[in-house]
């Protein structure tokens, strides 16, 4: 598979507290690619540096292409346009009943983000990061805020995106179910200041089910992993 | 609600005329019968007319200037804290200046007519409107500008949706309060170094002991300040109504 992004030597500095060193990683295009690691280990950081928010302290980004979708953690939305204003806030030839029909929420284009609940909203979000057909979309704890329920119908319309699209998708997390769910590499981050500590290649379909026995097993090594880790 | 706003006018104007007649001096206070006949004189001349057409294109280009000054400025300020930080000693001072020490100034420059008024009212009310807006602007959610950073949002579009959306409480709010005011600051104003206008006929009143009709012009006034008040919530309201947010 030929590397979309490549990444080498990355580091982040704020000030005189290094936040992430020494990355080096391929993303490969067509990908789903997870980050798994901490809160605070600067994985929102690094997302920002690929939507061009933020310059790096050290390294390259080479590659990152010019379309971006980006899942935010919390909605984002604005509060005084409707849910379609929204979507064109970001793209204004966006098909928007096309893409609200995706994630489930058609005839709500009219209504503004105060009359839709936190799932829906979540929706609208990634309806947004849709509009401008993304060749690298971004997901930045984008479920956590969810309950189980809305969180897993969320990411099948994810998933039936990436099938008909195979655009790049890179999320980051530390949910290790979700992380099992979407992504088809995990790399674990670990250390302060955080660095890539492994991977695993996910070898499971697509449609995945979260309690079927493989996914179980790939949960129970992740977990292992982790205490594993911790003790050392 | 709209029966018990009227009872409570009928109230306050049967209260006035019970009030006169128990104080008996007419020189104080005069009844409100004997204000209403000085209205009905004063509407029957023509100089009235005129001084009234005056002052509400006074009020209206003080509205204007205040608005279209005080709003770029005020989102400049916002945008700049530091641009801020430094003219808030001047705004403080604009602020703080009695109305009437513009005067010596406003009178040896601008002479006696419409410029001194206009001038004197807009540099009071312009420092309540730059500082309002910059408030907005800092009060502004930053992850939507983020948000239209990452999705490479044109400027003028972000200006447009997220900066004018946010921003539209605050210009509400000037407009209000500078409405409100902007009949106070020109009617004095127009009192103190106008040529014509209600100010000015208030002026003559004075001169010439004429309570009732101090008390008739006053009365205009007020319902001046209101009808333009309700006219700009029955605005907003069609506004809001008709179309919600400032996108296109």
């Amino acid at each position: 598979m030929p590397f979309l992004i490549r990444i080498v030597d990355l580091g982040i500095r704020f000030g005189d507290h290094q936040v992430l060193q020494g990355w080096n990683m391929d993303i490969r295009r067509g990908e789903r690619l997870v980050l798994l690691g901490q809160s605070g280990c600067g994985k929102t950081t690094f997302l920002k540096i690929l939507s061009g928010l933020r310059k790096p302290s050290e390294g390259s980004v080479a590659g990152v292409p010019s379309r971006v979708g980006f899942v935010f953690q919390e909605p984002r939305l604005i509060p005084w346009a409707t849910v379609g204003k929204n979507l064109r806030f970001a793209n204004p030839s966006c098909p928007v009943e096309d893409l609200l029909a995706r994630v489930h929420l058609s005839g709500w284009a009219h209504s503004y983000p105060r009359e839709l609940s936190g799932g829906m909203q979540q929706r609208v979000n990634l309806a947004r990061a849709l509009g401008v057909e993304p060749e690298l979309l971004l997901l930045d704890e984008a479920f956590g805020s969810l309950d189980l329920r809305h969180k897993f119908s969320i990411m099948e319309d994810l998933l039936e995106f990436w099938k008909r699209r195979n655009c790049t998708v890179l999320m980051v997390t530390h949910d290790i179910t979700e992380a099992l769910f979407l992504g088809d590499r995990i790399l674990f981050l670990e250390g302060t200041p955080s660095r890539i500590d492994g991977e695993i290649k996910v070898e499971l379909p697509p449609d995945r089910s979260p309690w079927s026995p493989e996914f179980l097993e790939y949960r129970g090594a992740i977990i292992r992993r982790f205490l594993e880790t911790s003790k050392e | 609600m709209r029966n018990k706003a009227l009872l409570g006018g009928i109230g306050v104007l049967l209260g006035w005329e019970i009030v006169a007649r128990i104080l008996g001096i007419p020189l104080v206070l005069p009844s409100f019968l004997e204000t209403l006949k000085r209205l009905l004189d004063f509407i029957q001349e023509a100089s009235f007319w005129l001084a009234l057409a005056q002052s509400v294109g006074e009020v209206g280009l003080v509205l204007l200037l205040v608005l279209s000054i005080g709003i770029p400025l005020g989102v400049l300020f916002g945008m700049r804290p530091g641009v801020l930080a430094f003219c808030r000693p001047l705004l403080a001072i604009i602020q703080a200046v009695p109305v009437i020490s513009w005067l010596g100034v406003v009178v040896f420059s601008l002479g006696i007519g419409w410029r001194g008024p206009v001038f004197i009212s807009t540099l009071s009310l312009l420092p309540m409107a730059i500082l309002t807006t910059a408030s907005g602007v800092r009060s502004l959610d930053e992850t939507l500008l983020e948000m239209a950073r990452i999705y490479r949002v044109p400027r003028w579009r972000r200006m447009r949706v997220i900066y004018g959306g946010a921003l539209l409480p605050f210009t509400e709010a000037v407009i209000d309060v500078a409405l409100g005011n902007a009949w106070k600051v020109v009617l004095v104003t127009e009192y103190l170094c106008g040529d014509a206008g209600l100010g000015v006929l208030i002026a003559w009143a004075r001169q010439g002991v004429d309570t009732p009709g101090i008390y008739a012009l006053s009365a205009v006034a007020v319902c001046l300040g209101i009808a333009s008040e309700r006219i700009f919530r029955n605005f907003r309201r069609a506004f809001r109504g008709g179309k919600k947010t400032c996108l296109s």
